[in-house]
């Protein structure tokens, strides 16, 4: 019984409580790469060491998180990028930015994602510089949204967490009628 | 903290953690008999959701493990009971990754069984403070030898000793407080109303 209440007690303490594992969010505005490492549920991650990688692997620049876990890169060219964060203790996280995030008007890159976009002009012509000035702005205003989608995901959902207790007592109980069938010996 | 995702321990050390993991698993299983199946399943479960309370902790965030008084309760059993709960995290919230299974039941379950076997050898049924204090030893005991072990598997790995020491070591020292207090607490009213559950198996 009192064990009963001791699980009990616990189970009701870990309500929608959150994960502890490292996520790293990022995304285009303009031509910038600006982004968040974060412990799903728990801090930011200061201060981590991060990458960012062509799609194909390659390190391109390697960089540092601020105080609130955010970054900023400049990307030269229109292309896949791979984002990897380390908070140093054992956690990695990993993120892409797609080819079409990013204004057309930069040069495309190798390993692009979006070769049936039409190809870049080599100058931006006054068009193509209102649509680079719109995208931005729209990525600016969206991208609190998106920040909240991504914390979002990570959410320990009440489901998951009775689906686990269900598993495992299912699992042993699976165990228990095997072991039940088997003779005993004495 | 104690939960290594896919992609930062390389193969030797994922390798030794699947040998070691597969050869306790076989051990535990033995220790699983139809009688103590209930308690190993509601153990097991209570493991899987320990993982989801969360102490803030400096600039990361903590859970608790109770591998130390899995083991204490379980005997060999806590094996089984702790990889099925990590299966699970792994699977459901994305706690460890799939590939370094083995890694992470060998850091959680390893000490488990260790605390596990010196409780069992030391604890005394008429003597109540010495199985809290046992309890306590047993239930921070584990968290740390989790913590070295979890520090090894990365430095094996290639990472910088010092940085990972500081870092996971830092954060597990809450871990290990509450840890050893609860587990003080649980095993002390266990061993006083109920202490043919700590005798048996």
């Amino acid at each position: 019984m009192k064990r009963l209440l001791l699980t009990a007690a616990l189970v009701l303490a870990a309500s929608p409580a959150l994960a502890h594992k490292l996520k790293v969010f990022a995304a285009a505005e303009g031509a910038t790469i600006v982004g968040t490492a974060y412990f799903a549920g728990g801090g930011k991650a200061q201060n981590s060491t991060g990458r960012l990688l062509a799609a194909d692997g390659t390190v391109l620049t390697e960089f540092r998180t601020d105080a609130q876990g955010g970054f900023r890169l400049d990307v030269a060219s229109r292309q896949d990028y791979r984002v990897a964060v380390d908070s140093g203790d054992g956690h990695v996280a990993e993120t892409r930015v797609a080819a079409s995030e990013l204004p057309l008007s930069l040069p495309m890159g190798e390993g692009s994602s979006t070769p049936s976009a039409p190809a870049p002009v080599a100058a931006p012509t006054p068009a193509t510089a209102g649509t680079d000035a719109i995208e931005m702005a729209v990525a600016r205003q969206i991208l609190p949204l998106r920040q909240q989608i991504d914390a979002l995901e990570e959410r320990t959902r009440f489901s998951d967490i009775m689906a686990g207790i269900g598993t495992i007592f299912g699992v042993f109980g699976i165990f228990a009628w095997i072991a039940a069938r088997r003779p005993r010996t004495p | 903290m104690a939960h290594i995702p896919d992609g930062v321990v390389t193969v030797p050390v994922l390798v030794a953690g699947a040998v070691a993991s597969a050869g306790f698993l076989g051990l535990g299983l033995r220790a699983l008999t139809p009688e103590r199946m209930p308690r190993v399943a509601v153990l097991s479960a209570v493991f899987f959701v320990a993982s989801l309370i969360h102490l803030p902790a400096g600039p990361a965030s903590v859970h608790l493990i109770l591998n130390g008084i899995m083991g204490a309760v379980l005997g060999w059993a806590a094996f089984p009971a702790i990889l099925v709960a990590l299966l699970l995290q792994a699977v459901l919230f994305g706690f460890g990754g799939l590939v370094v299974l083995g890694v992470n039941a060998m850091n959680m379950g390893v000490p488990a069984v260790l605390a596990g076997l010196v409780f069992r050898a030391l604890w005394r049924r008429d003597r109540p403070r010495r199985t809290a204090l046992l309890g306590a030893a047993c239930g921070g005991g584990a968290v740390a030898l989790t913590t070295v072990m979890l520090s090894l598997s990365l430095v094996a790995s290639g990472r910088e000793f010092l940085t990972v020491a500081q870092l996971v070591v830092l954060t597990a020292v809450p871990v290990m407080v509450v840890e050893a207090a609860f587990t003080a607490a649980a095993l002390g009213l266990v061993a006083r109303v109920k202490p043919e559950m700590l005798e048996e198996g």
